[in-house]
């Protein structure tokens, strides 16, 4: 029983040692699916017909619906960063889904969580700077007046911590949770008591927080270049 | 921190399950990276060929939707003008049926007129020539009574009267007729 993520290799940038760690290797596996995955998507596109057949309409109802939740969430106004978010979901997704595979989930690495939570973090500023002019931005951390200014630049710093770490906190979660159980479970019962409890921590919970961790980003982003709750 | 982050590592020396060292912000960095990475790839392969492909053939059914919706107001413009023109033809209709059974009526009374003046003209034409002919016979009549009178009255002259009585008759007759006219 290890929950801890294994280091694979090191090497050093600028007298800092960087570590090559089991997460980063999981995320690259993860990242090849994908990109295969778009691969035959991409290759397929060319046979797309008007009238759709299985496989094409189940890529079409998966990036429409995608397209459709970004433009609800976040707005007509931001709905060309609808790639980034879907990105993110896809890989959080397969991430949190993957320890129904023994993986251990990139997602229950900080790190990535964190990287994810920043970039959203610079799309919010970056967008809402783009969106509003930088005054016009700069008054919406003054809101209800200038005062608040430290609370609210407060907020905006706690956003990142608090995306990343209840995706973190939560994926870990089930990863010892899954770990404990296959620990405890007699060897005979392996096969069957894990089931509905990977049914619940990897596949509603993985499913869940995926959703969690986009809906408040793209709100938060909605928000920011719009200035509309 | 550091001794938190010394004492995360001593024990669990083969890795770690949180830490805030540069260690970490290498991996976010990497992760970071990665992250960019993939967006790239699978936005520019994936996301945006497809959304591309349904908004367009979106864009063709809208088109064809407004298309169909145009072709269907134009029908409605045209099947109105066609009911418009039935309706003015089933007018003009009424209006030549109208004209014609007043023209026919017309005729009809020409024709009853004509039909009456001849028959009125027919009839004066037969009462005139009934009177003609009662005046011809009343006139032959007449003369054949005078004819008769005369035999019979001459004969009987001849057997009855003398020369004397039958010389004043024939005044007397003369007289009469001298005093009462022949009738018309």
């Amino acid at each position: 029983m290890d929950f801890n993520i294994q280091n694979i290799w090191t090497f050093e940038v600028g007298g800092v040692e960087v570590w090559i760690t089991r997460t980063i290797v999981n995320t690259w596996i993860i990242m090849a699916l994908l990109i295969l995955f778009a691969l035959v998507v991409r290759v397929k596109l060319g046979g797309f017909t008007e009238v759709p057949g299985k496989f094409q309409n189940v890529i079409e109802a998966m990036i429409e619906a995608f397209d459709g939740f970004v433009r609800g969430t976040a707005g007509d106004k931001v709905s060309y960063i609808g790639g980034w978010f879907f990105t993110v979901f896809s890989f959080i997704l397969v991430s949190n889904l993957s320890g129904m595979f023994g993986v251990r989930p990139p997602t229950a690495d900080w790190a990535t969580t964190f990287a994810l939570a920043f970039a959203t973090f610079m799309l919010i500023h970056v967008l809402g700077i783009r969106h509003r002019g930088a005054g016009g931005y700069f008054k919406s951390l003054c809101e209800p007046m200038l005062p608040f200014l430290p609370l609210n630049i407060i907020g905006e710093l706690a956003r990142p911590v608090s995306l990343s770490f209840r995706l973190f906190g939560n994926i870990l979660a089930s990863l010892i949770l899954m770990s404990m159980l296959y620990s405890l479970a007699p060897v005979f019962l392996l096969f069957v008591i894990p089931i509905p409890l990977h049914g619940f921590f990897d596949l509603f919970a993985g499913v869940l927080q995926t959703f969690i961790f986009c809906i408040l980003s793209m709100t938060f982003i909605g928000i920011a270049a719009t200035g509309e709750m | 921190m550091e001794y938190f982050n010394a004492l995360l590592l001593s024990s669990v020396p083969e890795g770690r399950m949180i830490a805030l060292d540069m260690q970490t912000v290498g991996n976010i960095l990497i992760q970071l990276f990665n992250a960019v990475l993939l967006c790239a790839i699978l936005t520019f392969l994936l996301y945006k060929p497809v959304l591309k492909f349904v908004q367009g053939r979106r864009a063709r059914i809208e088109g064809q939707l407004t298309q169909a919706a145009d072709d269907v107001a134009k029908a409605q413009e045209l099947k109105a003008q066609y009911e418009k023109q039935l309706a003015d033809i089933q007018v003009e209709r009424g209006e030549i049926l109208e004209a014609a059974h007043k023209l026919a009526l017309e005729k009809t009374n020409e024709m009853l007129s004509e039909a009456k003046r001849e028959v009125s003209a027919i009839r004066e034409k037969a009462s005139a020539d009934i009177q003609n002919e009662r005046e011809q016979i009343n006139a032959a009549l007449r003369l054949h009574i005078i004819e008769v009178g005369s035999l019979m009255a001459g004969k009987f002259v001849t057997h009855s009267i003398d020369d004397a009585t039958q010389s004043r008759l024939f005044a007397e007759t003369l007289a009469e007729l001298e005093e009462t006219a022949w009738p018309e």
